[in-house]
């Protein structure tokens, strides 16, 4: 059985990780941006930016001052015995959330939707947000995404029913004409991990757009060929539009077109894009039956993708 | 593009000059405004409990301050889109007399009208670059904290070299990403037609 405080401590880790650390292949994806970046003023942007970022490492403080939605995923074996059960897993989470927000890891960005009240420490109704997958085993995987507002508030995250009859060509018009509306002046943080999900009712779709954008590995490819292509299509036509970093122009407005899909029905096709800002904050942790703890350079929520 | 290197309060002339695609440093003494802060003061009828006369460049942002050995540290700085302010925008601008709005995207119509008549530039960040920034300012005063909470409260800043800022809305009331927005749809309609998708493509409508 894993100890509380053993879970509770690991989260709290992974919350400061993911708030005040570039992961690995966002790095990358930002070196591979300055060395092709034709715009002068936005190569400049992206090496402040990367270098900034690396700061943040040392100086244990945020990536960014918007610290934004706080979301959990589990990756559950189904042998995991935890003690206080998944209740305590949750309310350890809230608790590793108030801390991180104390220590200023974490700004109080969470408020009442009506009334705008700002409990302070990024607690309240359905925030955090759970979102779990069960495998076998003994393990627990956690994976803790900050999903900025940037990213989220200004048409980054949105969806259409398509037609069968318009298919893959109007879900990659879709998809291109909401990242220009989305990416203008600048509004979601680009250069953008462009998640797309298609199929599913249009909250399955949403859903794995935002898993694709927050929690698969910058530059990794779906397996599945038809995919593989409309990422890289929609990847080259988007790096083409000349939007560049936060909008002012640039060659590269996305770091990553992630797609993945779900069956839909014989009716339409729902389409659901969520781009996460270019900082793509997030972390993982791994913690096996017998207690171990392990940090993960990438959340495994795809498997190796 | 011309850079320059400015000193609050700013004056007419100091922003008058200043042309959409400049770059800006700013030094001297601003004020943190988020929401929440115009809306206690414009629809819920306060009063600002500070002059802006001699502080009369507003930063659109909600900072992480904490509190270490009984003095204000700022933990991260990150100018926040500005857009979603329009509502007061053009109120903020006249009745506050400000000079410089520092924001992310960049304000609408309405009040960039009234910069035009005011003389008051906005201007953005090109990076993500917190690190690169928080050196460069001193908390000196915060006001509102108790009515508005640590993030919307009005934050007295002194900053120094602050910057790189890209100007986007000049006195004149041209936009920056206005200009950009042609060679954007322009490069727009080609990635379309390199996709296999008609000019002439139309959304099979469903709804």
């Amino acid at each position: 059985m894993i100890k509380t405080e053993i879970y509770e401590q690991a989260l709290f880790e992974t919350i400061k990780r993911g708030a005040t650390e570039i992961s690995p292949d966002v790095k990358d994806a930002f070196m591979k941006a300055i060395e092709r970046e034709a715009n002068p003023d936005a190569k400049n942007g992206l090496e402040a930016t990367l270098k900034s970022m690396e700061m943040s490492k040392v100086r244990e403080n945020p990536l960014c001052v918007d610290t934004g939605w706080p979301i959990f995923y589990f990756k559950v074996g189904n042998q995991c015995e935890l003690e206080g059960g998944f209740v305590e897993l949750e309310n350890a989470a809230r608790r590793a959330v108030a801390k991180a927000t104390e220590l200023g890891y974490l700004r109080a960005t969470m408020k009442h939707p009506l009334t705008g009240y700002d409990p302070g420490n990024n607690i309240g109704m359905n925030i955090p947000d759970f979102t779990y997958q069960f495998v076998d085993g003994d393990a627990i995987e956690m994976s803790y995404a900050a999903k900025g507002g940037g990213s989220e508030c200004f048409g980054g995250t949105r969806h259409r029913i398509v037609a069968f009859a318009d298919g893959i060509k109007g879900i990659e018009k879709f998809v291109i004409e909401s990242f220009v509306a989305s990416a203008r002046a600048g509004a979601v943080c680009p250069p953008s991990v462009l998640g797309i999900g298609i199929g599913g009712t249009a909250n399955v779709a949403a859903n794995l757009a935002k898993e694709a954008a927050c929690l698969r590995t910058v530059g990794s490819k779906h397996p599945d060929p038809m995919f593989a292509k409309i990422e890289e299509d929609l990847y080259e036509a988007i790096n083409s539009l000349g939007i560049g970093i936060l909008g002012a122009g640039g060659s590269t407005s996305v770091l990553a077109v992630n797609v993945e899909y779900a069956y839909t029905h014989i009716a339409g096709i729902a389409c659901a894009t969520s781009t996460n800002c270019m900082v793509a904050r997030r972390a993982s942790s791994r913690i096996d039956g017998n207690g171990t703890v392990t940090k993960m350079t990438s959340p495994n929520w795809f498997g190796d993708r | 593009m011309a850079e320059y290197h400015l000193k609050g309060p700013l004056t007419d002339e100091d922003v008058t000059k200043l042309k959409i695609g400049d770059t800006v440093y700013i030094s001297g003494e601003c004020f943190t405004c988020r929401s929440r802060l115009q809306k206690y003061i414009f629809d819920e009828k306060n009063v600002l409990p500070f002059g802006t006369k001699e502080r009369n460049i507003l930063i659109h942002n909600g900072p992480i301050v904490i509190k270490e050995n009984g003095k204000w540290k700022l933990m991260s700085f990150m100018p926040t889109s500005s857009i979603r302010f329009e509502k007061w925008g053009a109120k903020s601008v006249d009745e506050w007399n400000l000079k410089m709005i520092v924001g992310k995207t960049t304000m609408g119509a309405e009040t960039a009208k009234m910069m035009k008549e005011k003389k008051c530039v906005h201007v953005s960040p090109r990076s993500v670059s917190p690190n690169l920034w928080i050196d460069s300012i001193e908390v000196q005063d915060v006001y509102l904290y108790d009515e508005l909470g640590r993030i919307e409260a009005a934050w007295f800043f002194k900053v120094n070299e602050l910057g790189p800022f890209i100007v986007d809305i000049d006195c004149e009331g041209n936009n920056y990403f206005d200009r950009l927005d042609q060679d954007i749809a322009d490069k727009k309609d080609e990635a379309l037609k390199k996709l296999g998708i008609d000019e002439n493509f139309e959304f099979t409508k469903l709804y």
